[in-house]
């Protein structure tokens, strides 16, 4: 397995200079980044040179204190049994990257939920807007910068009796001579 | 004779006496609790032996179960199903997520006060409510009926105007059929 990875490695950055590849995961996984204009050679290359036939996943990790979006592409060989991961950034305000559903058919899916759920926009997917969400009016949901709670409040009804929801991590901790970890402290409310 | 107020009592009385003994739930679950009908269904717990049975259209049914959280887009689909069930009609809230939001108090795409958006004529708490929970939800129920109680459907009726208004504050672009009662 290790000499297979190596392998892969190899004839990635051979055809591939931006790649830059991280290999300290557990045993059958790989990970490469690269720019996003290298995307869709590289995803045709593991497609079809390396029997990476398989679209596992398509996902997106918003980095706010970076101002970046990272789509994520998962591919899977039957063959080898390897799975890896093609990660790419886009700038957080304008992201715009190529409709890629000619490669997998069923990209098309992702890339609607992408695009409704975390605003990453696909120039040349033809799709109807709306995905799961009807009517929606707010920002793209899925971003770490949409306040779930604040939109829920100005939203819905909200029934009283729960306002007075206090923490008592801290009471019970010093009731029983507990010592709360630094941590964990930076979580309660 | 029919416009004896005594004699009315009486047919209330026997109406709502044969109501409470055939209660046909409707088939459709919005939410996760619908997992906990099965059990209730079958022979474990057996709600037949209270009159409690599935039914499979809205034009058949008497109770709409709302089990569990209500997002906004199932809303449109509970409203146009609750609109389409015929008299009698009762809706039961069920699970804490239709009382006050549970656990998704915060999320941006369900509602957390069911009562604002339909009549409502119990709650059942708990999440998820035990069939034990849900059986007795269904016996309030049909000591409402009994009591001539569970009157949702006029309620709903005669605050139309309300609860469509409500309604349209959630669901913006509305192109839902008026149902003429």
């Amino acid at each position: 397995m290790k000499e297979l990875k190596e392998s892969i490695i190899k004839r990635i950055k051979a055809n591939f200079a931006d790649a830059v590849e991280r290999n300290d995961f557990k045993d059958n996984r790989l990970d490469f980044s690269v720019k996003k204009e290298t995307i869709p050679a590289i995803l045709f290359y593991l497609k079809d040179e390396m029997g990476f036939v398989h679209l596992s996943d398509v996902n997106c990790v918003d980095w706010l204190e970076d101002g970046e979006l990272e789509v994520v592409f998962i591919v899977w060989s039957p063959a080898d049994k390897i799975k890896v991961f093609v990660r790419t950034r886009l700038d957080r305000d304008n992201a715009v990257m190529d409709n890629l559903d000619m490669i997998w058919r069923q990209m098309n899916t992702y890339e609607r939920e992408l695009r409704e759920m975390f605003g990453v926009q696909f120039t040349g997917l033809e799709a109807p807007e709306e995905f799961i969400l009807e009517d929606w009016q707010g920002p793209p949901p899925f971003r770490r910068d949409f306040d779930s709670a604040a939109y829920a409040e100005k939203t819905f009804w909200h029934r009283p009796g729960r306002e007075d929801a206090q923490d008592v991590r801290e009471s019970i901790a010093d009731r029983d001579g507990e010592e709360i970890p630094d941590f964990a402290k930076k979580y309660s409310r | 004779m029919m416009n004896d107020k005594n004699s009315q009592k009486i047919v209330d009385i026997i109406q709502n006496w044969a109501r409470k003994h055939s209660i046909w739930v409707l088939a459709y679950g919005t939410g996760c609790g619908a997992i906990e009908i099965p059990p209730t269904m079958t022979s474990r717990y057996d709600a037949e032996r209270l009159g409690v049975r599935g039914a499979a259209t809205p034009r058949q049914a008497d109770v709409l179960l709302i089990t569990g959280y209500l997002t906004v887009k199932t809303m449109k689909r509970v409203i146009r199903v609750y609109e389409q069930m015929q008299d009698p009609k009762y809706v039961i809230g069920f699970g804490s997520c239709t009382i006050n939001g549970g656990m998704y108090y915060d999320s941006y795409n369900t509602i957390k006060v069911l009562d604002k958006y339909l009549p409502v004529d119990v709650y059942i708490n708990g999440c998820m409510p035990r069939p034990e929970a849900v059986l007795s939800g269904f016996a309030q129920l049909q000591k409402r009926i009994a009591e001539g109680r569970a009157n949702g459907a006029q309620q709903y009726k005669d605050n139309l105007e309300w609860y469509r208004a409500n309604q349209k504050k959630i669901i913006p672009n509305w192109i839902m059929p008026d149902y003429n009662w």
